[in-house]
């Protein structure tokens, strides 16, 4: 799987993208707010969000899975 | 393109158009750019920018009139006072254009290989100068007028946000928030059009710019805290939502909304005009539709304060109370 996704890499950078955004951009930055009780916790409201990214980066897999490599 | 399928068409390429393309236009936003920037840092008088040093210099909005000062506590404030808007470094900053040139070029190579050169660099291009003179636009407006696009709901108005932390600028928008706008919005509608194949553009554009709204739910509360600071808002509007005002997460969703129209039809003003007109044409409509999205704010504010009115409310809401 991760030899499949590694070899097809670029397919990949859309999602690969908004999950550095979400994880430096949001999360690791709500780790530096002190005096702010629950804005890490506020991160589950991205959850819609998060799902609809992962459906799509699962979607992409399993079309390489059936249409082979794409940077061959 | 079929409207349905928005990742498989590869544009065929116009070699000599596509090179006389990319020199004019990355060579205009080059300058742009560097005289921005020098501008920001060597004659900050001219579009008055806000120090990062001396907090009580501020005006429209002063310090007092931001968001997040009524959040801070005293001591908070005594920080800012004494030592200016905190993690304003060159590592701090130079991460954050690495970060963002590094994501961009992330996105531009998936386009690329998609779309082709021209359409990756209009995609480029196109979302960097229409956020980028947006923003730039609401910030300068703000600051020179000391208004919004809103009248006051039992507070005045002290002008719109800017940004305080930046390497390169276009204009007074951070070059990192402008390629921000272009991964963001890149990415948001490509995977709109994954998850939901067989929808239409309308249906794609509109979930793209709701990832993206919801994925901002989160970014605007951590990064405007007082520990970052990143942008700083000032009071006036009537609806805000975790401290941030309502125009910011209608801005983030037509922006995207919009640009994801113009951009995907693009291919077919080429079939219709040509390549050349068809580019010129998508940075004229562009430019224009920024006016638009400017505009609409007006309306957009006059409505929701008028059922505010009505509905008796007589202060600006704050949603969840007490944040």
């Amino acid at each position: 799987m991760l030899s499949k996704i590694w070899k097809n890499r670029l397919e990949f950078y859309p999602f690969l993208c908004m999950y550095l955004f979400w994880f430096l951009g949001s999360f690791v930055s709500s780790l530096r707010v002190e005096n702010r009780p629950g804005i890490v916790a506020l991160g589950l409201i991205t959850i819609p969000s998060l799902t609809l990214i992962t459906i799509a980066a699962v979607k992409t897999y399993k079309e390489l899975l059936l249409t082979g490599d794409t940077n061959e | 393109m079929k409207e349905n399928s928005p990742a498989t068409v590869f544009m065929s390429s116009d070699k000599e158009f596509d090179k006389k393309f990319a020199f004019v236009a990355y060579g205009l936003l080059i300058l742009i750019i560097l005289f921005s920037t020098y501008l920001h840092y060597y004659q900050p008088q001219v579009l008055n920018v806000p120090s990062n040093v001396d907090v009580s210099t501020w005006k429209n909005p002063s310090f007092e009139h931001t968001c997040i000062y009524g959040r801070m506590t005293e001591a908070e404030k005594a920080k800012i006072r004494s030592e200016g808007i905190p993690g304003n470094t060159i590592p701090e900053i130079l991460f954050m254009e690495i970060f963002a040139l590094f994501v961009a070029w992330l996105c531009f190579s998936h386009a690329r290989k998609h779309y082709g050169i021209w359409m990756a660099s209009c995609f480029l291009i196109g979302s960097f100068v229409f956020t980028g003179l947006q923003e730039s636009a609401w910030i300068l407006f703000g600051r020179f007028t000391g208004r919004s696009a809103m009248q006051g709901l039992g507070e005045a108005v002290y002008g719109t946000y800017w940004f305080t932390k930046g390497g390169l600028w276009f204009i007074e928008t951070p070059v990192s928030v402008c390629l921000g706008w272009f991964y963001l919005a890149y990415s948001c509608v490509w995977i709109a059009g994954k998850a939901f194949t067989k929808k239409s553009l309308l249906w794609r554009a509109a979930v793209g710019g709701l990832i993206a709204m919801g994925l901002d739910l989160w970014t605007d509360p951590v990064v405007t805290s007082p520990e970052l600071m990143s942008w700083v808002w000032a009071t006036g509007d009537f609806i805000r939502v975790l401290g941030i005002p309502q125009t910011n997460f209608v801005g983030w969703f037509l922006l995207i909304f919009c640009f994801a129209f113009l951009w995907e039809w693009l291919p077919g003003w080429e079939e219709k005009w040509g390549r050349a007109k068809a580019t010129n044409n998508f940075f004229l409509i562009l430019v224009g539709m920024d006016i638009v999205v400017l505009v609409f704010q007006v309306p957009w504010c006059f409505i929701l304060r008028s059922i505010l009115v009505l509905a008796g409310v007589d202060h600006g809401l704050l949603i969840p109370q007490g944040w």
